[in-house]
Parts: structure tokens; C-alpha cells; sequence
């Protein structure tokens, strides 16, 4: 950012330098990106989804194309908390920008606990709590499908951190509306939305499951976009905490749609693996439509939609 | 993540083809193995970039040319077939870890079907460039006679032997049983180090003859890639706890173990493509 325009905003306790973050799950723990990405740039850095235990995560034969679209079916690999804090956190000792540690688990507690544990490490500046998990004690069924669920988590979570909170939202309900405001009555900083959609893909020769022994994945990428944007403006006309965006953003163009729609910032997921430069290039492009139209800040820009 | 001027961009055989890139003079060079992902056309679909490995390397003059042998199997590689010479390609690499290669290096026996055999002709060009009385065995095949392709290319970096499933050119059978008929029939030195790449099942029935005679041996892995990277974890693969290379050259930076530390697996674009041939957990990686 060259300074000509205000591209900051504060989400609860939170800076963002400006409204561009990668989304958890593609981007690694950020150092994979070192060598293409400026990491400093960026508005905030999301890590993929953290859970108490290391995970070892799906089958083989993870992700498969469709057009426009990846289905993958990652199954949360990670390297749990420990290994997040003691492996990949003091990377971000010399990075100069939010760290937004994206958390998930099969129970509330878990969350909890995990919350417990970040909140001693001033580094972390927000959780973004991945409710796409399956909760064990509704046997399996997504904590963010089921309002009393979504409200318990949030509260619970709330309760134990003063760090900004996130409370990234599944499409997959029946008024995504719904669980938005609650998020916003339970003292979330923001939402964010949204996370990939359920599909298949089938191989019609072998008549297997493209995804292996997995037989579903989450659809994300391009193909999502116009389903994404409809969600982010329905739950802009209905919550005043700030709004995140995402699903198949691959410009500044997309981007806009979403800022313009009233996202207060997007994250960018699948673009990242065509082009890993693009979170620099739409902040770039952010800037320069900025610029263009004689603003002076993003703010002038964000819900517009005439 | 560069853009690379296509030289040449030729069909070999039926849905073989050849590509040549320049390297930029900016660029690293790769070693046989690395591979590299390329963005398949401009738009949405298709999507991802696709991962090809250097085939060889080729000096010419002061220009470094890469060449990359693929094969078109769906839109990506179609798409491929059609750039023209001088249309510039955006590819990232070289990613991933090369072949391995003893100082001393005498026997080699190169294992591929099909396109498998893109990476390992790299592999024949290094040995003979740190040993050139090293002796190079290829066994190379396919399906049929008319899928048989690169022959005369085989035969100009070793001893080449065919094979076909209906034996309709050399051996009838596929690679793991023509190495055995070789075996048995004395026609191959003592001691080798076999380098494999094509369809999972013949590189496990290579890894059951590898142990069964305490053969050394790699193989090039292939699986679907979102990033290329290391950071989407979508090409994660199987390895066995007990059998996993720590010596020089072998560094694993991305296994993930489970909790009761029983289950490993590796990143295939961080870790391989390159494994110890019986390090793969072929049970479980075999479906
Ligand atoms: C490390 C590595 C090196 C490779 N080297 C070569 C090479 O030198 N020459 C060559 O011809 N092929 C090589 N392949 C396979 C090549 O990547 C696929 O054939 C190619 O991606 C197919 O794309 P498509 O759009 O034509 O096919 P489609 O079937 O339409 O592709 C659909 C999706 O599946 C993926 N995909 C399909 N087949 C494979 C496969 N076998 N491996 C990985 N992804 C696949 C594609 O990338 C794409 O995302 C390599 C694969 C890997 C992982
Ligand atoms: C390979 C992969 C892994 C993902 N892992 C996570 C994850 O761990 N946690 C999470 O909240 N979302 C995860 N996501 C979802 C993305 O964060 C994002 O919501 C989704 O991909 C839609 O955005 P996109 O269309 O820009 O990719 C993952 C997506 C992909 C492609
Ligand atoms: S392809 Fe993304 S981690 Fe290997």
C-alpha cells in the first residue's frame, strides 16, 4: 500500500491493513506461500483449521477438478495445537501483519479449550472458529447447521477470549440469516462466509467415487461465486457486525462484487493455488480502482450496491 | 512462478506429444523427478494448473531448453497440445524433490509404462553423466504394440527391452513380470537400482520384487494437485512408519502423523514425487 488510500479497518480488537486475507485451509500455515507472497501485505494471514489432536486427515485421492470448481475433501489434516504453537507459530514472529488462527473440533469444549490455549499467546490476534465440523455429541451432525448448537459454541467461546472472534458460516441452512444474528447476539466480531458446498463426482467408467474412499467433498472455486455473493448480501442486509467474503473470488473484479455487496473484507481460497500472487495483485487492484474513482478510503466503497 | 516461451510443441505418437520451453536465464534449473505446474489456458475450466515433469534438459548454446513429454488425456493436456510456438506458458517450478543418485552408480534399470516414462529418461542422462560406463536396462511398454512409443529414444540411452499385455511387440505381460523373466533368465547384472514410474499397481508389484531380492529402488508418484506447494494437503499419500528415509537428501518437511503415531502420510509435492520404493504404504495407496 503506497498510502494514497484508507484500506484499514478494525474488526473488534483487530487491524486489518486492508481488506484482502487468504482463507483457511488454502494457504498452509502461510511459510508455504513465502516464496511467491509478501506476507506483510496482506490484511491478515487465516492458517488452516487447527484442532486439539494432529489429524491425520481423508484417504488418499483428496481433491478432483470439476468446471470451474475443486471438490476436495481434506478431512481437517493438521498438526494440532502443540504443533501449531510450537512448529509453525514463531514464523510469524517477523511477520508484521494479524494472524487469524482458524479453529475447529467435535465438541464445544474442544473449541473451548483451544480457545483457552491461544488466548496465551499474544501473537494470535483472532480465532476464526470453523463451524463445519462434525459435532460427536449430535452424532456427527455440523455444529453450524443447528441454531441452539451455533449459539451455545459462540456464547461459550465468547466467554473465554477477548481476542477478536470470527464465526465462519456454512451454506448448507436452511436461512443462513438466521445464524448470522446469532452470531452477532452472541458477541462475534464478524462473519465470514462462505465455507464450500457438499459434492460428488463420479467416474462413470470404474463407477467409483472420483474423491477415492471419499465419497463426497466440499465444492469451491469459481463455480460457487454467484451462490457466495447472494449469501454475503443477504446477511449484510441483516447484521451490522462486519461481513467477510468468500467463495470463487479470483480478481479484483470478483472482489469488488463482494466489498460492493457490503463484505467489510474477503478471504481468497482456490485462486491461490492457480495463481499464488492474486492476494497482492487484488489488493493492488483494490487500490488502483480506488484510485480511478477519486476515493480516498474502502469504506466509501463497501455496501453500495445501489 | 514464471512465463517460459514454447520452442516446440510436437505430437510424437498417437497422444504423445513434446514440449519444449526455454528457461529463462533467471530461472533454477531442474533435476529428473522435479516436476513443474503449468496453467492450462486463461480461463475457469480448466481450473488448476497441471503438473508435468522435466523430461530433459537440453543445452543450446547459451539457451537451456526443458522439455516436458505428456500425453493429452483430458482439457488440460488437449488445451496444451494446441499452443503454438512462441505463445508463452506460465509454469512454477522446478517443485518437488529429484531422483537420488549413488556416487557410484553402475547398474540401472529403468521401469516405465506409457508417459512413465517422461521423468526417468532424466534419470538415465544424470547416471551416465557421473558414470559413463554405467549400464542402463529400460523396460518400457504398454497396452499394444501401436501404444508402444519413444523407442528409438530407449534404445539410444541403454539396453532396451518392449513389453505389451498382448504381446503384440516384445515381452507379453506388463513390466514387474518382464523384470522377473529377466531376472531368471540372467540377462541383468547381479546388483541394480531399479527408478519406476507409471500406474500404482505395477510400482507395487516392482516394490514386492524389490524386497522379496533387496533391490534398491525409487519411484516417481502421481496424484491430483491443488497447490503444488504444500499447502492444500490434497496429495497426501501413504507411507510406512518404519521404512521412512531420513538419511541426506531424504528430508521429509510435511508428515503428518496420527495421534497413536501408526499412520504417516507425505505431501507429494513437498516430499516427493520422489520416494524410496518401499517406503510407499502400497496397501494402502493402491486402491
Ligand atoms: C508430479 C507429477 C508429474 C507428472 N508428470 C507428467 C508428465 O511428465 N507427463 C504427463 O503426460 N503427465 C504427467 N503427470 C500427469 C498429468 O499431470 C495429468 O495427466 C494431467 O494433469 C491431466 O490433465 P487433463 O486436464 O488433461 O486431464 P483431466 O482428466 O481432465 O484432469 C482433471 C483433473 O485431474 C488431474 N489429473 C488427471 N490425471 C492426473 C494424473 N495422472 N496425475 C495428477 N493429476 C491428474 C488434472 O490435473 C486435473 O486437475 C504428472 C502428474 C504428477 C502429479
Ligand atoms: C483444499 C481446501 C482446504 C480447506 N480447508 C479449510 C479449513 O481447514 N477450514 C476452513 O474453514 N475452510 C477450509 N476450506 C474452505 C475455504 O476456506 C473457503 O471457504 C472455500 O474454499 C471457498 O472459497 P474459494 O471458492 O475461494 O476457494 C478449504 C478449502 C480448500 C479448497
Ligand atoms: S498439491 Fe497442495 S499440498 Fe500437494
Amino acid at each position: 500500500m503506497n498510502g494514497l488510500c484508507e484500506l484499514s479497518s478494525y474488526i473488534g480488537p483487530m487491524r486489518l491493513k486492508n481488506p484482502v486475507m487468504p482463507a483457511s485451509g488454502t494457504f498452509g500455515y502461510g511459510e508455504e506461500y513465502e516464496d511467491y507472497v509478501d506476507l506483510n501485505r496482506l490484511g491478515a494471514v487465516i492458517v488452516k483449521t487447527i484442532t486439539l489432536k494432529p489429524r491425520i486427515g481423508s484417504h488418499p485421492h483428496r481433491s478432483t477438478e470439476v468446471p470451474s470448481g475443486l471438490l476436495a475433501n481434506i478431512g481437517l489434516q493438521n498438526v494440532g495445537i502443540e504443533g501449531f504453537i510450537d512448529e509453525k507459530l514463531p514464523y510469524f514472529d517477523d511477520i508484521d501483519t494479524s494472524l487469524i488462527v482458524s479453529i475447529g473440533g467435535e465438541s464445544i469444549e474442544e473449541y473451548v479449550n483451544l480457545g483457552k490455549i491461544l488466548n496465551g499467546h499474544t501473537r494470535v490476534d483472532a480465532l476464526e472458529l470453523n463451524i463445519s465440523c462434525p459435532n460427536v455429541e449430535s452424532g456427527g451432525i455440523h455444529f453450524g447447521v443447528d441454531p441452539k448448537v451455533t449459539r451455545n459454541l459462540v456464547t461459550c467461546v465468547r466467554d473465554i477470549t477477548e481476542k477478536a472472534l470470527i464465526v465462519k458460516l456454512t451454506p448448507m441452512v436452511t436461512d443462513i440469516r438466521i445464524f448470522a444474528e446469532i452470531c452477532q447476539q452472541c458477541g462475534a466480531d464478524a462473519v465470514s462466509l462462505i465455507n464450500g458446498l457438499p459434492g460428488m463426482a463420479i467416474d462413470v467408467k470404474a463407477r467409483r467415487s472420483k474423491l477415492g474412499r471419499n465419497t463426497a467433498g466440499a465444492l469451491v472455486g469459481p463455480a460457487i461465486k454467484p451462490f457466495a455473493l447472494y449469501l454475503v448480501r443477504q446477511v449484510c442486509e441483516t447484521v451490522d457486525i462486519p461481513v467477510f467474503g468468500i467463495g470463487g473470488i479470483s480478481s479484483t473484479e470478483d472482489a469488488m462484487e463482494f466489498l460492493i455487496a457490503g463484505a467489510s473484507a474477503v478471504e481468497i481460497g482456490t485462486w491461490n493455488f492457480i495463481n499464488p500472487k492474486i492476494t497482492m495483485e487484488i489488493i493492488d487492484g483494490i487500490e488502483a480502482y480506488l484510485l480511478e474513482n477519486n476515493l480516498h478510503s474502502i469504506s466509501e466503497v463497501i455496501g453500495t450496491l445501489s | 512462478m514464471m512465463e517460459y516461451q514454447v520452442i516446440e510443441n510436437i505430437n510424437i505418437s498417437l497422444s504423445y506429444h513434446k514440449l519444449s520451453l526455454e528457461i529463462p536465464p533467471t530461472a533454477k534449473l531442474p533435476l529428473p523427478g522435479q516436476f513443474y505446474t503449468v496453467r492450462c489456458g486463461e480461463t475457469k475450466d480448466p481450473l488448476l494448473r497441471r503438473p508435468f515433469s522435466m523430461h530433459r534438459l537440453i543445452k543450446r548454446g547459451e539457451a537451456v531448453h526443458l522439455e516436458i513429454l505428456y500425453r493429452v488425456v483430458g482439457k488440460g493436456t488437449e488445451w496444451l497440445s494446441r499452443c503454438k510456438v512462441g505463445e508463452k506458458l506460465n509454469a512454477i517450478g522446478p517443485l518437488g524433490n529429484g531422483f537420488i543418485f549413488q556416487e557410484d552408480v553402475a547398474n540401472v534399470i529403468l521401469v516405465a509404462r506409457g508417459i512413465g516414462i517422461a521423468p526417468l529418461y532424466g534419470v538415465a542422462e544424470a547416471v551416465l553423466m557421473r558414470n559413463q560406463g554405467a549400464r542402463i536396462f529400460i523396460l518400457m511398454g504398454a497396452r499394444t504394440k501401436e501404444r508402444v512409443f519413444y523407442e528409438e529414444e530407449c534404445r539410444k540411452i541403454g539396453r532396451a527391452f518392449f513389453y505389451t499385455d498382448d504381446g503384440s511387440k516384445g515381452f507379453q505381460g506388463n513390466g514387474p513380470q518382464l523384470l522377473m523373466h529377466l531376472m531368471e533368465r540372467k540377462k541383468l547384472p547381479q546388483r541394480f537400482c531399479m527408478y519406476a514410474c507409471g500406474p500404482s499397481h505395477m510400482l507395487r508389484d516392482l516394490a514386492d520384487i524389490s524386497e522379496k531380492f533387496d533391490l534398491p529402488g525409487q519411484v516417481a508418484l502421481e496424484e491430483h494437485m491443488g497447490c503444488g506447494l504444500g499447502a492444500c494437503l490434497s496429495c497426501a499419500c501413504p507411507l510406512r512408519a518404519s521404512y521412512i528415509r531420513r538419511d541426506k537428501h531424504w528430508e521429509k518437511p510435511s508428515l503428518q502423523w496420527s495421534e497413536d503415531r501408526r499412520q504417516v502420510y507425505s505431501l507429494i509435492c513437498k516430499d516427493g514425487p520422489v520416494y524410496d520404493i518401499q517406503e510407499v504404504n502400497w496397501n494402502e495407496w493402491v486402491v
